[in-house]
């Protein structure tokens, strides 16, 4: 009944105020309060001291009363106040492994001179508390689990406050929408498809763009950072360090080598796979039904695998 | 651990704000209750430091149990206002034993604000309400600390941030203060609270009474004449009448018919306000003799005392007209002449013996009388603050062998000779002269202003008031009690030192004149101010129906007040004008549809105005494209700040027929068509 209520305000709301691009200001037509059930005690007590001044006809109970009255609208102001205006960015799309936690990092930036406390950031079911201070920035995590590989999409996220009192609750949905691709969890046994000539040993060893392979004899020309000074030093002929560049022979993962495997176990090993793959600074390229990722090295070749993994078998379009 | 458990810090603050609650309740709540406030307290406190919980349910539930039975057995009821807070704050006591999460602290804070309005409703002092606020001030803080889950703010930030508040609160309060509207009368009875002692005059009257009083300093009451002030030798305050002696004690009647014999005036009348303290007894004192009065419920017995239903025990302040001269040319009923003929005739012998040669000597009333103020005068009386212990005839020893007294020996041996004599007399006691406060135009007449006179009841002219101890020490009907001894030695002690100190004196009426302000403005702030209000608003003919439209405005006043200073301290305005310029021009831009995204620059803001509303697309472009220009390359952008400023002011962007949702427009969109 109160999800379907809240679920209600939320639709109406993301109908009201249309999608946003974040980062975002938040604007006071989009804050929304209401009293807490503390708030609504506090209310009937006061209430409740108004009618006992007003039947003593006692002045001082009545400006006692009004007082905390008075007091409970400005702080009403206050918790309003303590989301107005404040700067909301966070990345739109986060990369996380099953079991793990996807992470959104808010960004809430400050630029009044008025600190604001205890400011909440729920995504679904998670949440992140923190307080950003006068002219300042600060950025809070929002932790969301992810036990599961796919797609996680958050459509809409809320900032709420119940500072300075508990009074009352403030908050605002921003309709922003947020994706934490959920990679398989890497785990699996088999060595990867392409193991010519450069085993794990060497992988460990790699350093810069290219593979040590050995030493070699000097020949004039060689570039000076690649001269095995050690070598040297221990009286031997000068020699020169060589690489193998692995860009040489590109390597293909492929989902049809795993062929007696169930889909989850094959995705893992994959997901195993690019990362060993990119660990090693090696050109390599996915191949799984539906998606071809052509061969290629670097952070966003291996981000563009692993949102492939997680998409895999999902609705999501790549 | 559970985030909404308390720390011992968190207890630790909100236990001593209530301790502070409850301390303006100490002499109302039976001691015990304090204490087994204070010891659960301590208990939870002690628990607290050692990281337990509170205690189990069930021994709380016995705990509980014991102590409410106690207290209803104490005070056999729960209802008034005395009771109320007792149970309060014993429920408060029991609450701290069980305070285990945020919520019970909630709870908490709500009892110490319910505490301290009651507390408020029993008293009337700015003290007592500075303090109180104090007391709210520091729970609110209190409350501040327990809200907030991260690591909370230090005490002294706190206690700024929630004084602020009470700051902003302050006029919105006045507001509701000053308009909203009150009622004459209680909303349902009033159970009756005995706190305050009883004071000043009692209903008896015995030689050693009064003298008591003459030593206080305590007000008994102020007056303010609203145009003439009587003559100093008028101004008697009429208390209660004693009408029964049993030789030794002087009683009022029980007796007594209800109804006053008429009073025709003979001089002029005297309107002023008697701001009565409370007493705890039913009689309001008036300028002799009362006529009218606007207390309702409020009766003039047949002795001309004003009386209440109930007993005076809270501040009160009754508009009277009183006529200083009066004659009552109706004959005296019998009832009434033998209810003030009557004396003892086994007692005070001598005294009788004396009366009825004098009587023989002066057949003619008013003759007796003198005779007898002229022995008062002529032999050797003193007047004196201690006078010896007086035997089993008083009247005698005092008459006889003493010699010494005060106003209640002087009139209680004058009345006693007139009844001796057949002449109806009475002993009225009352107050006598008062301290004009000049710094605020009143009276202050106080309990060392306590005195007793006598009536008696001469054919044809009715009561007169004679003064018997004017006959011995005139001095002391025309400038009061201090200058009537000369020796001091009785004075109360505060008095001998403003007589010394003339400035300490001023000061202490300059305060006095604060606190009837106080009073007047305050405490006694009613249907009638509210009214005087709305006048001084000049709103043509104030009612109630004026007053709540009054309300509402200034309310929305004043709110509108707190919402532009919460919304400007939380967006402030850019300093710089070119960028309030700009702001302005985004908002007219938006408020046709077109809001501009955060992310956005001016130009591809305009570009995307231009799309999406063409017919505003060049000037707005213009517009930003003058903007960054002027943000951005200074000096040679062709356009003054002024005339960029002037602009935006002359850009008034219709409407569209429907305009499109601004907030589905996104840079995407927009580009992408």
């Amino acid at each position: 009944m109160r999800q379907a209520i809240r679920n209600k305000i939320r639709a109406w709301s993301a109908r009201r105020h249309g999608r946003d691009v974040l980062p975002i200001k938040i604007h006071r037509r989009r804050v929304y309060i209401l009293p807490t059930r503390f708030g609504v005690m506090l209310a009937m007590m006061l209430v409740a001291m108004l009618l006992g001044a007003l039947n003593y006809n006692s002045n001082l109970g009545l400006a006692f009363a009004f007082l905390l009255m008075s007091v409970a609208l400005v702080t009403m102001h206050h918790c309003n106040r303590n989301l107005l205006g404040l700067h909301v960015d966070v990345p739109a799309e986060v990369d996380a492994f099953a079991g793990r936690e996807a992470t959104f990092e808010f960004v809430l930036r400050n630029d009044s001179s008025v600190e604001r406390r205890d400011v909440e950031i729920c995504c679904t079911t998670a949440a992140g508390l923190g307080s950003v201070s006068a002219r300042a920035v600060e950025v809070i995590p929002v932790v969301i689990p992810a036990p599961r590989r796919g797609v996680v999409r958050v459509a809409q996220f809320e900032l709420r406050t119940r500072y300075p009192f508990g009074w009352f609750h403030s908050w605002t949905y921003v309709q922003g929408s947020l994706t934490a691709y959920v990679a398989p969890a890497p785990r699996g046994s088999r060595t990867l498809p392409a193991a010519s000539g450069v085993g794990a040993e060497y992988r460990s060893e790699s350093r810069g763009e290219e593979d040590f392979a050995g030493l070699r004899a000097y020949e004039a020309g060689v570039p000076l950072k690649h001269m095995a000074w050690k070598v040297l030093a221990r009286g031997g002929e000068p020699a020169v360090r060589s690489y193998t560049s692995s860009a040489a022979q590109p390597e293909w993962l492929e989902w049809s080598s795993l062929e007696d495997q169930d889909t989850e176990t094959r995705l893992s090993q994959l997901c195993l796979w690019v990362l060993e793959s990119h660990a090693a600074q090696r050109v390599f390229g996915l191949r799984i039904p539906g998606t071809e990722i052509s061969p290629a090295r670097g952070a966003a070749h291996r981000v563009a695998c692993l949102r492939a993994l997680a998409r895999y078998g999902t609705a999501e379009p790549s | 651990m559970n985030p909404k458990a308390v720390s011992y810090p968190q207890l630790l603050g909100i236990f001593g704000c209530l301790a502070l609650a409850l301390i303006a309740h100490v002499a109302a709540i039976p001691p015990w209750v304090l204490a087994t406030v204070a010891l659960s307290g301590a208990l939870r406190l002690l628990l607290a430091r050692r990281g337990r919980p509170a205690p189990p349910r069930g021994v709380r539930l016995v705990i509980a149990g014991f102590a409410i039975a106690m207290l209803f057995l104490q005070l056999r009821t729960f209802n008034g206002l005395s009771a109320g807070t007792a149970l309060l704050a014993l429920m408060a006591g029991l609450k701290l034993l069980e305070t285990d999460s945020q919520r019970d602290i909630y709870v908490i804070t709500l009892i110490i604000y319910f505490v301290s309005l009651s507390a408020l409703l029993q008293g009337d002092s700015f003290w007592l309400l500075a303090y109180l606020i104090g007391v709210c001030w520091l729970t609110t803080a209190a409350l501040l600390r327990l809200t907030t889950t991260l690591p909370a703010p230090d005490w002294r930030r706190c206690i700024s941030y929630a004084g602020r508040i009470l700051i902003q609160a302050l006029p919105i309060a006045a507001v509701f203060w000053l308009f909203f509207p009150r009622f004459a009368g209680p909303l349902w009875h009033l159970p009756d609270d005995t706190r305050t002692a009883e004071s000043g005059l009692s209903d008896t009257m015995s030689p050693g009474d009064i003298d008591h009083l003459a030593l206080s300093d305590e007000v008994a009451f102020r007056v303010r004449f609203s145009a003439a002030t009587p003559p100093p030798q008028d101004r008697y305050w009429r208390g209660p009448v004693m009408h029964d002696f049993d030789g030794r004690t002087w009683r009022r009647s029980h007796s007594a018919s209800p109804i006053a014999p008429p009073l025709q005036a003979l001089g002029p009348a005297f309107r002023y306000t008697v701001s009565m303290e409370p007493h705890r007894h039913y009689w309001i004192f008036t300028l002799d003799w009362p006529s009218h009065w606007d207390l309702p419920g409020a009766v003039l017995t047949s002795d001309y005392t004003l009386m209440q239903r109930e007993p005076v025990s809270r501040p009160v302040d009754v508009n009277t007209v009183s006529y200083t001269r009066v004659q009552s040319s109706a004959p005296l009923s019998k009832l009434l002449r033998d209810r003030d003929t009557r004396y003892p005739s086994d007692r005070n012998p001598r005294s009788v013996q004396l009366a009825q040669t004098l009587r023989s000597t002066h057949p003619d009333d008013l003759e007796y009388v003198r005779a007898v103020l002229s022995m008062f005068t002529r032999q050797p009386f003193y007047y004196t603050l201690t006078p010896p212990k007086l035997t089993d005839n008083p009247v005698d020893a005092f008459l006889f062998d003493t010699k010494r007294g005060f106003c209640e020996h002087y009139a209680s041996a004058f009345a006693m000779l007139m009844r001796a004599a057949g002449i109806p007399s009475h002993v009225v006691t009352g107050y006598q002269g008062g301290a004009f406060n000049r710094f605020a135009d009143y009276w202050i007449v106080r309990q060392s202003d306590a005195h007793a006179w006598d009536e008696v009841w001469i054919e044809g002219r009715g009561w007169i008031r004679i003064d018997p101890t004017s006959a011995i020490a005139p001095e002391r009907v025309e400038h009061g009690l201090n200058d009537a001894d000369p020796s001091s030695a009785d004075e109360p002690l505060a008095s001998l030192w403003h007589r010394r100190t003339p400035w300490l004196a001023d000061v202490r009426l300059r305060l006095d004149a604060l606190r009837q302000i106080w009073r007047e403005r305050i405490l006694f702030f009613d249907p009638d101010s509210q009214q005087q209000l709305l006048e001084w608003l000049n709103i043509p003919e104030p009612d109630g129906h004026k007053l709540v439209i009054v309300l509402t405005a200034a309310l929305t006043l004043v709110l509108a007040w707190l919402t532009w200073l919460v919304r400007r301290e939380a967006d402030p305005a850019p300093a710089e004008p070119l960028i309030r310029a700009y702001v302005r021009l985004c908002a007219k831009l938006a408020a046709v549809g077109v809001t501009r995204i955060a992310s956005e620059g001016p130009e591809d803001y305009a570009v995307r105005v231009a799309l999406r509303r063409p017919d505003l697309g060049s000037a707005a472009i213009a517009l930003c494209r003058y903007y960054s220009s002027l943000r951005y390359s200074g000096a040679t952008a062709g356009i003054t700040l002024g005339q960029f400023e002037a602009a935006v002011r002359a850009f008034r962007p219709a409407r569209a027929a429907k305009p499109p949702r601004a907030s589905f427009s996104t840079p995407q969109d927009s580009r992408g068509s």
